[in-house]
């Protein structure tokens, strides 16, 4: 088996219900598989189709199979598709090494909407993370997404994002190829770009620092 | 899901638990499998159903949990191998006819398969179902990995046709969800020709001889399950801890012990048959250990038990320090996790566990509590459930006697929570919603002047509501009962239901409609469109004000993200913010407040609504609440 | 919550002590002043009810409810008087001039009450443009009264006779000003009507109050909820919409009540139990606040009293004389006398109900 930098290399994906985290989590789970590691895939749903918080974990060795949940606040890394999700889960798996790849794109919580409860200003959210964090992608997946036709690519394009950031030992090829086993071909064009795209965001996220 | 025939045998595939157990079903030769959705159990059945064709079994959702299993046991009496497989909650339902079953024994391999849910994930309690197995004794296996899955559900095939009576292979939400590299092994060719010998009679008289032949029965489960290579032990002879673990917390225990780097001194038991427990491994491993610590959930099931060994031969064993869910190293209540496993093996080794440094997280801690808000659940943008809660919450203030509604088990569970205005003021379990009305419909003559409503899902109606439902016509109870029948099982992910008309494995069936069975009891009963507020609104309203009596309210409207499916919505929602009053006296952001819907926002900025259109799904019920016609439904077409 | 008060306060929020000190204290007389100025309130039924929660601390709602507590109600009246720039005299409030009166427009026979008076006055005052659209109440769906709005003569009809029960009729009228017009609207409304509708119309914050150019009031002893109504009339063995309502003057000591099957008088002592408990704190029975006032002729079937109170008033009184409308005659002196000693006992009742409330 092929060693792993990182090992193991724990990866949470967070985001709110319909979001397709879980999408995202079993297409990363098997090209990891495929590509010879161990992988454990958690995945949290259920109710979490009801606009709630949802998280699933991907877990990597190259030993033994681990259990489904990442140990407390031992993550690699922490990729989120709403920006406020990512600090939420900060609380219960981050660490001063964790690397944290966010949508910058709020979806409000019940409660924000009705006026009960504050939604924190993208920059002081922004600061918050960076705080908490080793290395923050602050990245506007939804934007892209809508740029390339449909909100719901955040996901992949995140997806991109962590490629692009080189935690994980995979290329665009291996993750297209899972992402061709879901998809019929009509759709791949958009998710092959949406995969380009979130690298490309990363990578200008890695210039700025 | 996916057709699981599909998989190469001896070819890695990354399984989710629940499609490990179906697979290993069909591998075993499953002939039947039956259920009934829920949360974390539903893709057992949904795989199978969509390898029916191809393993040329058959395979139902059945109205209940109970039937489910007697569904299976028939075709265990005729001796093929079936399965049933439920959530903690369905062993409940089930329940009545196991503890019979188990005194008559069965013939063909039978498993009930219980999925659990610690900590609620989803569902109404935590409840450990594994005292079923203790309750009935029957035999018990707990994997802790897909793999296993996979492989206990084989083996249980075989220990129950060995015995002669049911089995029961207990998962968990974290590993039911879980997907991990599992390798499938061959598929069977051929398959036994039913039949039931007209002589054979399965019942459970002479009562006591037959309870007898049950313990005999599980007593021979025991001596197969030791041989089984399930219950495993790996660390040191004689370790400084021994942790006797099962389930998803066995490897939980094994890493925790990894993070302390204590791998050397803790030893690790994972039982993998936990009833009966193989009392002479147990002996083993607490003759060579001074301190036990249980890894288990959600329940001290193995604990007590252990320790109730453990007291007959106290005395050959010698003095034993336990540690666990009795000693509060480990929470009674909740899931473990690793991070509770390192913290309890840490202060039985006197070491100590910070899972990050102190400053990090008390900094964490601080941010969070401080920018963070609560993200509660609520219904889908278009969920019907939103504009029924709405009609009902509507209709009882203007009633102005106070009346309650009792809720019932499905997605609008949620009406306790703000998305449902916290309109339902009692949820249990499925179908006792009616049960409930039925009893306050009657206590009129004892003082009780609040008017009663129930509401109950499409699909909970006819899992367990009908009995609630003829009993409130029979005694005369008066309430009027809400079926918010959209069409589909949504909570567990769509899953056809007797009024859908369509079976498991997508054939036609014949749908039963709820409409008709209410009036075949006499019962006035009327069908609404929720998402016509005012007509929701008034329906209930004269409901609860008319001649008092049992009334049928049908609220349908088809679940919004199966219309997602089904070509979605027909508007594009737009908010006029010339005409929007905003937060000014006249309206104070009423949409947004007081309507909830996620798609439906406000612009701080402009201090007026807006529609959020990654969100929205365009049903247009919100323009119907704006006090300025400001919130405007254009057809899709036409916008675009 | 961000609005929610501190334990032990009174709630600080205008929709929240509306609905503790007058919805949920049962004193609500269902006149609708608070009903369509936002989406927070909703009436049907003859029931006003506020499900959800506003949370804003300088609501209208409040400002403009006749039944919510004040440190002097009679004080707020006069302010309210003055402001209209009318000085208050008791026991009859402003009054210009006195009389009985009866409409000769024939066409009312049968659907009208005491002579039609109203309904003469409101067609007149449309036709001659002293206002484009006026308020009345009238039955709805549930037989609950409601109020509508009328901009011809045929609407004024239809709408003609009175209904003993809440009607919440300024819904209608808070429903007229928010629409983007400009036309002069009148309401014919009770004295609880009168009183929200001049708090409504000389809100601050209410910047199309001034559209209400012309009030005719109706007198008031009590009113009934429309529910119970309608429970007292199925009692009673009534079927079918009310064509006419009255409770003739004493010693009748019943509610009459006429529909195609004919008329019913009921008894008093059915009809006490649903009489809104919030009418006990209404010290007006002659809608005082109004341009002009309308009742019944004690001892006079067939006949109104007329009070007119006002510039706006007498004008359209003065149209009306000169049209031939109305027929006209001096009120006699021990009828005024009577008048005024009941709505001096009103005003006394009402004193001492406020009195209790105040004290809890």
């Amino acid at each position: 088996m092929k060693a792993l930098a990182n090992d193991p290399l724990d990866i949470v994906i967070t985001g709110v219900g319909g979001q397709g985290n879980v999408l995202a989590s079993q297409v990363l789970g098997r090209a990891l598989l495929q590509a010879g590691y161990t992988v454990t895939v958690g995945e949290t749903y259920g109710l979490s189709q009801r606009g709630g918080a949802v998280m699933s974990q991907v877990r990597v060795t190259a030993g033994a199979a681990l259990g489904p949940l990442i140990p407390e606040n031992r993550a690699t890394a922490i990729v989120s598709l709403e920006p406020l999700e990512a600090l939420r889960v900060l609380g219960q798996y981050g660490h001063p090494g964790v690397v944290v790849l966010t949508n910058d794109r709020p979806l409000m919580p019940l409660n924000v909407l009705t006026g009960q409860d504050k939604y924190p200003a993208p920059g002081e959210l922004k600061a918050a993370l960076e705080g908490l964090c080793a290395k923050l992608y602050w990245l506007p997946a939804t934007e892209a997404a809508f740029a390339l036709g449909a909100p719901i690519l955040a996901n992949v394009i995140m997806l991109g994002a962590l490629l692009g950031s080189g935690l994980v030992p995979l290329g665009p090829e291996e993750l297209e190829a899972e992402l061709g086993g879901l998809f019929p071909e009509k759709k791949m064009a958009a998710n092959r770009q949406a995969l380009a795209r979130g690298m490309e965001l990363a990578a200008q996220c890695l210039g700025t620092q | 899901m996916a057709d699981l025939t599909k998989l190469k045998a001896g070819e890695l595939a990354l399984l989710q638990g629940n499609e490990a157990i179906a697979r290993g079903a069909l591998e075993a030769g499953l002939s039947l499998a039956a259920a009934y959705p829920g949360n974390p159990s539903s893709e057992i059945l949904e795989s199978l159903a969509d390898s029916a064709a191809s393993a040329g079994i058959y395979v139902e959702w059945s109205a209940n949990e109970k039937v489910a299993l007697e569904s299976a046991a028939a075709a265990s009496f005729t001796g093929l191998r079936a399965m049933a497989s439920m959530k903690q909650n369905g062993v409940n339902v089930a329940q009545d006819f196991i503890c019979n079953l188990t005194i008559s024994g069965t013939q063909g391999g039978i498993v009930l398969i219980t999925a659990d849910d610690p900590s609620g994930i989803s569902s109404t309690n935590e409840e450990d179902a594994r005292f079923i197995a203790r309750l009935a004794d029957l035999p018990l296996l707990e994997p802790s990995t897909p793999a296993e899955c996979l492989a206990m559900v084989k083996f249980a095939f075989d220990l129950s046709e060995a015995i002669g009576n049911l089995v029961v292979l207990r998962s968990l939400s974290r590993l039911s969800h879980t997907r991990a590299g599992v390798v499938p092994g061959p598929l069977p060719t051929g398959r036994p020709q039913p039949f039931w010998d007209p002589k054979q009679i399965w019942n459970t008289v002479p009562v006591v001889p037959r309870h007898q032949a049950m313990k005999d029965k599980l007593a021979k489960a025991g001596q197969i399950m030791a041989q089984s290579g399930f219950n495993a032990y790996s660390g040191p002879e004689s370790p400084d801890l021994l942790v006797i673990a099962s389930g998803s917390s066995a490897l939980y225990a094994a890493e925790a012990a990894g993070l302390l780097g204590v791998d050397r001194r803790v030893g690790l038991l994972k039982l993998g048959c936990t009833w009966p427990l193989d009392q002479a491994l147990l002996r083993k491993h607490l003759a060579d250990s001074e301190r036990v610590l249980f890894a288990e959930e959600v329940d001290p099931f193995i604990e007590t038990e252990v320790k109730a060994l453990y007291a007959q031969q106290a005395a050959e064993l010698g003095i034993k320090q336990f540690f666990g869910k009795a000693s509060g190293h480990l929470p009674q209540i909740g899931e473990l996790t690793p991070g509770r496993l390192a913290g309890a093996m840490a202060a039985i080794l006197g070491l100590t566990w910070q899972p990050a440094e102190p400053q990090y997280l008390q900094a964490a801690r601080e941010t969070i509590s401080r920018l963070v808000p609560f993200r509660e659940f609520g219904f889908c943008p278009g969920c019907p459930h939103r504009a029924s809660y709405w009609a009902i919450k509507q209709a009882l203030s203007l009633d102005g006697r106070q009346g309650v509604v009792s809720g019932d088990i499905g997605c609008y569970t949620l009406g306790v929570h703000s998305t449902g205005f916290r309109r339902v003021n009692s949820v249990h379990c499925m179908g006792s919603g009616l049960g409930i009305s039925s009893g306050l419909g009657k206590l009129k003559s004892l003082g009780f002047q609040q008017p009663v409503v129930g509401v109950v899902g499409d699909s909970t109606f006819f899992h367990a509501a009908l009995p609630g439902l003829v009993n409130a016509r029979w005694n005369q109870a008066d309430y009027l009962l809400i079926v918010l029948d959209n069409s589909a099982t949504a909570m567990t992910g769509f899953q056809p239901h007797p009024g859908t008309g369509q079976t498991a494995s997508g054939q036609p069936g014949t749908a039963v409609d709820v409409e008709q069975v209410c009036r075949a009891l006499g019962i006035d009963c009327q069908v609404v469109d929720p998402y016509d507020l005012a007509a929701a609104q008034q329906a209930v309203y004269q409901a609860v004000q008319g001649e008092p009596g049992l009334k049928v309210l049908i609220f349908r409207r088809l679940c919004a993200l199966v219309q997602g499916r089904q070509g979605g919505h027909p508007y594009r929602m737009r908010v006029d913010q010339s005409l929007c009053r905003g937060d000014e006296c006249g309206c104070h952001r009423f949409c947004s407040r007081a309507f909830r819907c996620p798609g439906l926002n406000f612009d701080q900025a402009a201090g007026r609504a807006v529609i959020d259109e990654v969100v929205c799904v365009g049903c247009g019920v919100c323009a119907q609440i704006c006090p300025a016609g400001a919130i405007r439904a254009e057809a899709k077409e036409a916008a675009a | 919550m961000t609005q929610s008060p501190a334990a032990g306060q009174p709630a600080a929020a205008s929709l929240e002590r509306l609905k503790a000190q007058v919805l949920e204290a049962g004193l609500c007389v269902a006149c609708g002043a608070c009903v369509g100025l936002c989406p927070y309130v909703i009436f049907h039924d003859g029931q006003v009810a506020a499900p959800d929660v506003c949370g804003l601390e300088d609501g209208r709602c409040i400002d403009v409810c006749p039944q919510a507590p004040v440190p002097d109600p009679s004080q707020k009246r006069a302010g309210l008087l003055q402001a209209l720039g009318r000085p208050q005299a008791l026991p009859l409030g402003p009054l210009r001039e006195v009389w009985w009166a009866r409409a000769l427009c024939p066409d009312q026979q049968g659907r009208v009450q005491y002579g039609g008076v109203v309904s003469t006055l409101v067609a007149l005052a449309l036709q001659e443009g002293l206002i484009g659209e006026a308020v009345l109440t009238q039955a709805g769906p549930e037989g609950a009264p409601e109020g509508v709005r009328a901009r011809t003569r045929q609407e004024v009809l239809a709408a003609a006779g009175s209904i003993y029960a809440a009607g919440g009729a300024l819904s209608a009228l808070n429903q007229a000003l928010a629409e983007a017009s400009d036309h002069a609207l009148g309401l014919v409304g009770l004295p609880c009507q009168a009183l929200a509708a001049a708090s409504l119309a000389a809100h601050p914050r209410h910047a199309q109050g001034a559209r209400l150019k012309l009030v005719i009031g109706l007198f008031c002893t009590l009113n009934l909820s429309a529910r119970g109504l309608r429970g007292v009339l199925q009692a009673a063995g009534v079927r079918g919409p009310l064509t006419r309502s009255d409770f003739p003057p004493p010693p009748a000591g019943v509610l009459e009540v006429t529909t195609a099957q004919g008329t019913t008088a009921i008894p008093l002592e059915e009809v006490r139990p649903v009489v809104l408990k919030g009418c006990a704190l209404c010290p007006d029975l002659s809608a005082e606040l109004a341009d002009i006032s309308v009742g019944a002729a004690e001892g006079r079937p067939g006949w109104n009293t007329i009070l007119v109170r006002s510039e706006q008033g007498q004008r359209l009184l003065d149209l009306a004389r000169a049209q031939g409308l109305l027929e006209l005659t001096e009120m006699p002196g021990e009828s005024r006398q009577h008048l005024s000693t009941a709505a001096a006992n009103k005003r006394a009742r009402a004193a001492q109900a406020w009195k209790e409330r105040a004290d809890g």
